[in-house]
């Protein structure tokens, strides 16, 4: 009969692969809350001379861009487009009416093209002013431009 | 070397790749957390009811009206209008100069009364093929100028 041997447990906790999962999924969450997000594409703004708007920060926001593409108009709100014409501003007043509805103090910004003409960038204003009727509330409407490099607010 | 490493029983093994592995998670992540500053600023429109009768029976002032036209070359056409005023200005420098002249208040001295307080409203009325950056230009104005009760008109108005 063998002597019996006296069995030492060793815990090893590896903790690499519990790091590893955890940063993994911190970055999921990250993209995740950047996808859920508004969506601001680089525009090139309007950049008045002596800028006397305040800095749009980082507040919460929505963003109705109008961008110039072949001459034309295209309007996007939270990564949809929508057509400038009478049933593609329906629908974009309905998805900001939408959005209104859950946050009513939030403020709807004009993200426009500087090359585009006033005719371009109105029928968005008009479709924010249409969506504040559908919820019933007054909301901030703002235009965005660009600060110069520098530039005081 | 080994053989003395061997006796007395300690070896020393770096685990390179679950380093590179959080090193790279760790990158990604800084990746995916950084936000250029992109300079932005916003102006706060005060519009009028669109689309909708105005209550006949509410006092109503009239606004201080800014056509501003089409640019042709390095000109942009101005014309400020309200009641007793009518202004052309030269330049979208030189608007934000004449709004500042009309606004009651803007210099302290005794000479420049002023027709208007910065809480009249003023609108920016331009034309259909006015470019986007011209009327900002001006909205930028009336805000220089210390108006704070400003909106867009209808094109066609």
């Amino acid at each position: 009969m063998k002597p019996a041997v006296a069995r030492i447990s060793v815990i090893d906790a590896d903790l690499t692969p519990l790091i590893d999962l955890a940063f993994l999924l911190i970055v999921f969450f990250v993209l995740v809350a950047r996808m859920s997000g508004e969506q601001l594409p680089a525009i090139p703004l309007p950049q008045p001379n002596d800028v006397a708007a305040t800095p749009a920060g980082a507040g919460r926001r929505l963003a109705v861009n109008v961008l110039a593409q072949g001459g034309s108009a295209l309007l996007t709100f939270g990564g949809e487009r929508f057509a400038t014409d009478a049933s593609g501003l329906d629908r974009l007043a309905s998805a900001i009416a939408q959005r209104l509805r859950s946050d009513p103090q939030v403020p709807v910004d004009i993200r426009a093209d500087r090359s585009l003409a006033y005719r371009e960038v109105e029928p968005a204003i008009d479709a924010i002013t249409a969506a504040a009727a559908q919820v019933g509330t007054r909301v901030t409407i703002r235009v965005c431009a660009l600060q110069a490099e520098g530039g005081t607010p | 070397m080994n053989a003395a490493r061997a006796m007395h029983g300690t070896r020393v093994r770096l685990a390179m790749t679950p380093m590179i592995d959080v090193v790279f998670l760790l990158l990604v992540f800084f990746v995916c957390t950084v936000r250029f500053e992109r300079n932005e600023a916003v102006y706060t429109l005060d519009l009028p009811q669109r689309g909708r009768t105005a209550d006949p029976l509410a006092l109503q002032e009239r606004a201080l009206v800014i056509r501003v036209g089409a640019r042709a070359g390095d000109a942009v056409p101005i014309d400020v209008q309200a009641d007793g005023l009518r202004e052309r200005p030269a330049s979208l420098d030189a608007l934000a100069a004449t709004l500042m002249l009309v606004r009651r208040g803007a210099a302290p001295d005794a000479a420049n009364a002023g027709l208007f307080v910065a809480d009249h409203p003023v609108l920016i009325a331009p034309t259909s093929d006015c470019g986007w950056q011209d009327a900002v230009d001006a909205f930028n104005a009336a805000v220089r100028a210390g108006f704070r009760n400003i909106g867009f008109a209808r094109s066609g108005a």
